[in-house]
């Protein structure tokens, strides 16, 4: 059932809570940009690297560094349009919402502490976290406004009304001659006037309705707990208008609204809504919930492996995390003369 | 007075299955508006066992999980891992998962069955057969 061991499947939770550098190893993989050898060897440093102590004392100690650069885009590199207007999009919503500053701070530390090409690595390791940051966006918002953003850069070319090939032939109208018929428009021109605006609300008001805002301005009704009496009518009320279902499909559809059904198209995140906010980091640095724990010895190393497992474990929230760790606590606490006899504690 | 026990142990046994165990004793209204308990029973007492051993195991099944960690350890001292060893030998003999017997959801059968369908094979087939199977056709090749 669960364990702490690590697992492959590669979901949008395990993108989230992998440090910067496993998200550029995965991303140079999907992207296969033509080969720059910088790039190599800074993966390669990074895999030598040591991770957990030394470079979050940098991610804290260094707070106010420079601003971070922007991305640059390369038409000759892209591979495809589509990821060229992905890029696009990309830029767009960074320049709406920009990372948090102690994430730039940390990616402008850990580009430092890089032996060369340091300016390279850092917009790099930024422009990862924002296509991290734009990724869960899109992923949280679902694909409504993908088409949107993937055409903004597009122009629309709009043709002009074509039907002119018909006009010479409306030019000669038959009516006079007695067939008692004029070439047939069609309806479309009718609705030509309608087509041409823009949009619904375009237009002179008629005022022929009072506005919201002076109809819903009621005061907030006190609102008392409501008495049995008020609880048996409004489930009489629900009783008579609740149909019995007709055929199957309604059936169906009351199941998905108790929530008997799951949700289609599959969502495999259906009752974590709230999860995906927690940033990634907090996932993955554990290390400020061991504070209670002794500093040394086999306790300390036992708990260190604990919370490495629980770092690469996508599928438990961070309140079951901290809940396993404070679990450990209190079970070492109780044992404490069991640990003190073998000098341990 | 052996029959008015019998009959109380019995009401009692109904009672149990209906008020811990739940199954669809939503009182549901029909098309006259008149309310009608709609009952729902397990298939058998076995089955009602296995579906508290899958409740039993869920409630335990961190502490299991956390206690199997220090025990399973090279690192921690062995007099701990001794005290957890005893911990965990007192927990409830049906919270541990190994009890869970996957039966077949129709028909409480033990055995034949398949895990994707949760069905029994003579289940399986009886539905497969009538078309009540959504992809599934006779093989033939």
């Amino acid at each position: 059932q669960r364990s702490f061991s690590t697992s492959k499947a590669i979901s949008k939770e395990s993108e989230e809570s992998s440090a910067p550098k496993t998200g550029e190893k995965e991303a140079k993989v999907k992207e296969k940009k033509p080969g720059k050898s910088g790039k190599e060897n800074l993966l390669d440093l990074l895999s030598a690297m040591k991770v957990d102590v030394t470079t979050k004392k940098k991610f804290q100690a260094s707070k106010s560094q420079k601003s971070k650069e922007q991305p640059r885009v390369h038409p000759e590199s892209m591979e495809s349009a589509t990821s060229m207007f992905q890029k696009a999009t990309t830029e767009q919503q960074t320049q709406k919402e920009s990372l948090s500053p102690e994430l730039v701070a940390a990616a402008s530390a850990v580009a430092s502490s890089m032996p060369f090409k340091k300016s390279q690595t850092e917009s790099e390791l930024l422009q990862q976290l924002r296509k991290h940051e734009s990724d869960t966006e899109v992923h949280r918002k679902g694909e409504t406004n993908n088409i949107g953003n993937i055409i903004a850069d597009m122009k629309v070319g709009k043709r002009p009304n074509a039907r002119s090939p018909n006009r010479p032939a409306n030019q000669i109208r038959f009516d006079d001659d007695g067939r008692g018929y004029t070439h047939d428009r069609g309806v479309v021109n009718e609705f030509d006037a309608v087509r041409r605006r823009k949009s619904l609300f375009t237009g002179k008001r008629l005022n022929i309705f009072p506005s919201m805002t002076d109809t819903t301005e009621t005061e907030p009704k006190e609102v008392s707990v409501p008495s049995l009496w008020d609880i048996e009518l409004a489930g009489q009320i629900a009783a008579v208008i609740k149909h019995l279902p007709r055929n199957g499909f309604e059936e169906m559809i009351q199941w998905t609204k108790d929530g008997k059904l799951w949700q289609y198209p599959i969502n495999n995140e259906a009752g974590l809504e709230e999860e995906s906010d927690v940033p990634f980091h907090e996932h993955v640095f554990l290390d400020s919930h061991l504070e209670d724990f002794p500093k040394q010895g086999p306790v300390c190393h036992f708990m260190e492996l604990v919370i490495n497992g629980l770092s690469k474990n996508p599928y438990l929230t961070v309140k079951q995390k901290i809940e396993h760790i404070e679990w450990f606590r209190g079970y070492f606490q109780q044992k404490e003369d069991v640990l003190k006899e073998s000098e341990v504690y | 007075m052996a029959a008015l026990m019998l009959s109380w142990v019995v009401k009692s046994g109904f009672e149990f299955l209906q008020t811990s165990f739940r199954t669809t004793s939503l009182a549901q209204r029909c098309t006259t508006g008149n309310v009608e308990q709609v009952r729902g029973y397990y298939v058998n007492w076995r089955m009602l066992r296995d579906v508290k051993r899958r409740q039993m195991a869920f409630e335990y099944a961190n502490d299991r999980l956390r206690i199997n960690a220090i025990r399973k350890n090279t690192i921690l001292p062995k007099e701990l891992q001794e005290v957890a060893d005893k911990e965990i030998a007192a927990f409830p003999r049906d919270s541990c998962p190994v009890r869970i017997r996957n039966r077949c959801v129709m028909t409480s059968r033990p055995r034949g069955v398949k895990r994707r369908w949760r069905l029994s094979r003579i289940v399986f087939r009886h539905l497969a057969d009538h078309n009540q199977m959504s992809g599934i056709q006779r093989a033939m090749w």
